[in-house]
């Protein structure tokens, strides 16, 4: 039991960093390094407000916000300097080391002797014994509840399709009149609030900041999204198809949003496994390679098209 | 439209709940946790079995099989050294692995994701005790066991209190106790005036993001004028940047002294060899780093060190104390290594005080 809410813990934060990656590699189609900076980022703020005893619910907005400025960066370092989309994640990801350490004063921040969102004198009374070891669970999946609700909401809104316009043919928002440089700003600036609020709400559960903890995010995320959109995205729910046939034909299986948080569980899942099995953890990453082509090799041969991006 | 305003609403009213978690006040804290500690006391079979098992440990030491997890941050002769040390420690006190010790082993690779994945393994397996080997990996070993009975011991941690393991006078904050290898860095300054009298700069390379280096820069900085020396300090973000600081730092000083630094300890066979172009000594910092070309170390044995960690592990399994009625250690005695061949090389001899002090000397270069 334990550890499936091991696998729950993980993959329901990774899900929220997933969902950030998911706005830039799927919807915009920018290969945004940034994630590896920006995570941490959310880490540090988070526990240096901690230990300032700002309130640990105002972090979590907090580290969207700095998330978000070090997403316009990126954003304004490749739409007005010109920079190319991938060298400008890298730049971002890069000078973002220097400044999570600055912010953090260290490497290595504990905030362990702290209140958090998942451990605090409310949480102990509203929560009955018996549930216990399901809070850190429950809490976490509230959280990432509402990201996903927040971004299926924001996708529907006019902002959301133009943002959706621009990664299939920014030609098309050219044409109505809407800069496409500025859609793309906003894009990377909300993936990368959520890839913050990821690490605000990793480094609250984990009760200390690490400036290593960012090496690899992007990898997990994108790991998340593509096991997620490929396995999940065309499963069909039986309710929905019915809606579906009888009402406008717009939702075919299941949303991207839900399917990139069960890839993260997913993904974890794996590595649970793996390690679980006995697997060195040293050999992890291939396991992940592995697992990772067997998906996409699964779903390239189930002869759907492969659409780069949704 | 109205729907998404629900949904809104709802969320804001979640939001200001949970907002409402932080403004309890600390005596409040106090209270609350020591109430649901006893709760937990009371209502959960499962703490009752724990009691249970570990009174029935009390009494038979010998007959009991044990199961530990360890977790290593990283991979490298240091902390597997602090592994086998500990082993051994435990085989002392009779819990030897494969007769009454199950050892399950992961090593993290230096990934924090994985760090806490394994600790969740341990978790799910049920282990009877959880061993940690350097800083971040206890930090993760402690916020996983938090919430269990299962007590955690740390190796390698190099700064207990910093990292938040322990208090300020030493005692632990939880089920969680074990061993620091803080540096002897007054015995070391001395040893470098000792072997290097007109010496006047000490360079030192480490890396930003190791909190055990920034913390044993500044005891350094601090010790370093009684023994009449100045710190040159260099810091680098990852292996990359190593090559280029070496050459910076060799410019500016008389020699080079090593911390436990993983990063900077990785590379150190590069360093080593462009020191020893320019004719400069490089001091380690312990005893694997003297074997592959550092002149000397007054530093730690980290046999030694897992030695007195498994010692302190043992107490805790037989039931003879809890983890958090034990402060966590350090190794008081700074022993010397010295390697002759590296002094020849750089047209040294080391002083009879410190040769004939030795615990161990090397007569030649091991390379890997």
């Amino acid at each position: 039991m334990s550890i499936i809410i091991g696998i729950l813990e993980e993959g329901l934060i990774y899900a929220i960093l997933a969902l950030g990656v998911y706005i830039t590699y799927k919807i915009l189609d920018f290969p945004d390094l940034s994630v590896d900076g920006t995570f941490p980022l959310g880490a540090a703020v988070t526990a240096m407000l901690i230990l300032k005893d700002v309130p640990p619910v105002l972090t979590l907005l907090l580290a969207f916000l700095a998330g978000a400025l070090a997403g316009c960066i990126t954003g304004f370092i490749h739409v007005k300097l010109r920079v190319r989309d991938l060298l400008s994640g890298i730049i971002m990801m890069t000078a973002l080391y220097s400044v999570n350490l600055r912010i953090a004063g260290k490497a290595n921040l504990p905030i362990f002797s702290k209140e958090t969102i998942f451990d605090n004198p409310l949480l102990q009374q509203l929560f009955p014994e018996a549930l216990k070891p399901y809070r850190v669970t429950l809490i976490l999946l509230l959280i990432t509840v509402i990201c996903k609700i927040l971004l299926d909401q924001y996708l529907n809104t006019r902002s959301g399709y133009l943002l959706r316009a621009v990664g299939d043919n920014d030609g098309l928002v050219t044409s109505l009149a809407k800069d496409k440089g500025l859609v793309k700003l906003v894009g990377l600036a909300i993936a990368n609030g959520f890839v913050a609020l990821a690490g605000c709400v990793y480094c609250q559960q984990k009760g200390f900041f690490e400036i290593s903890t960012g090496t690899g995010a992007i990898v997990i995320g994108l790991a998340n999204v593509i096991i997620g959109t490929k396995l999940f995205k065309n499963l069909r729910l039986p309710g929905r198809d019915a809606a579906a046939e009888g009402g406008a034909k717009r939702q075919r299986g299941m949303k991207a949003t839900t399917a990139v948080i069960l890839g993260s569980l997913v993904y974890r899942g794996c590595v649970a496994l793996a390690i679980s099995l006995g697997m060195a953890a040293s050999d992890l990453k291939l396991v992940t390679s592995v697992l990772f082509l067997i998906i996409l090799v699964m779903s390239n041969r189930k002869g759907k098209k492969v659409v780069s991006h949704a | 439209m109205k729907k998404g305003m629900t949904r809104i609403l709802a969320m804001a009213m979640a939001v200001s709940m949970m907002a409402g978690c932080s403004s309890g006040k600390p005596t409040e804290t106090a209270a609350d946790t020591k109430e649901a500690a006893a709760n937990t006391a009371e209502d959960t079979t499962a703490a009752g079995d724990t009691n249970e098992s570990a009174t029935e440990k009390a009494e038979m030491t010998t007959e009991e099989a044990y199961t530990i997890g360890i977790g290593q941050f990283a991979e490298h002769g240091s902390l597997d050294n602090c592994r086998e040390g500990f082993l051994k420690g435990l085989a002392e006190e009779g819990i030897v692995e494969g007769q009454n010790l199950t050892v399950l082993y992961e090593n993290a690779q230096t990934d924090g994701g994985t760090a806490s994945q394994i600790m969740a393994n341990f978790l799910a397996k049920d282990v009877d005790m959880i061993c940690a080997i350097a800083t971040p990996i206890a930090q993760s070993a402690y916020s996983a066991a938090r919430d269990t009975k299962i007590p955690v011991i740390y190796t390698a941690v190099t700064d207990p209190v910093l990292a938040e393991l322990a208090g300020e006078d030493g005692t632990p904050v939880g089920e969680i106790t074990g061993t620091s290898d803080k540096l002897p860095v007054k015995e070391q300054l001395e040893m470098i005036r000792t072997l290097l009298p007109d010496a006047k700069t000490i360079g030192i390379l480490y890396s930003t993001s190791e909190i055990n280096s920034a913390s044993t820069i500044e005891e350094y900085k601090a010790a370093a004028p009684q023994y009449g020396f100045e710190i040159v300090e260099s810091g680098i973000s990852g292996t990359a940047d190593i090559p280029l600081a070496t050459d910076n730092l060799l410019e500016k000083v008389d020699c080079l002294n090593n911390l436990t630094d993983n990063t900077v300890v990785s590379v150190l066979p590069m360093i080593l060899d462009k020191a020893a172009k320019k004719n400069i000594p490089v001091f380690g910092s312990e005893i694997e780093q003297v074997k592959i070309g550092c002149l000397a170390t007054m530093g730690l044995d980290y046999v030694s060190l897992g030695a007195q960690t498994g010692r302190m592990a043992a107490q805790v399994l037989k039931g003879e104390k809890k983890a958090s009625e034990m402060k966590f250690e350090v190794i008081t005695e700074a022993s010397f290594y010295g390697n002759t061949k590296v002094a020849e090389n750089l047209g040294l001899t080391i002083p009879r005080e410190l040769s004939d002090t030795a615990t161990e000397l090397f007569d030649e270069i091991v390379t890997e």
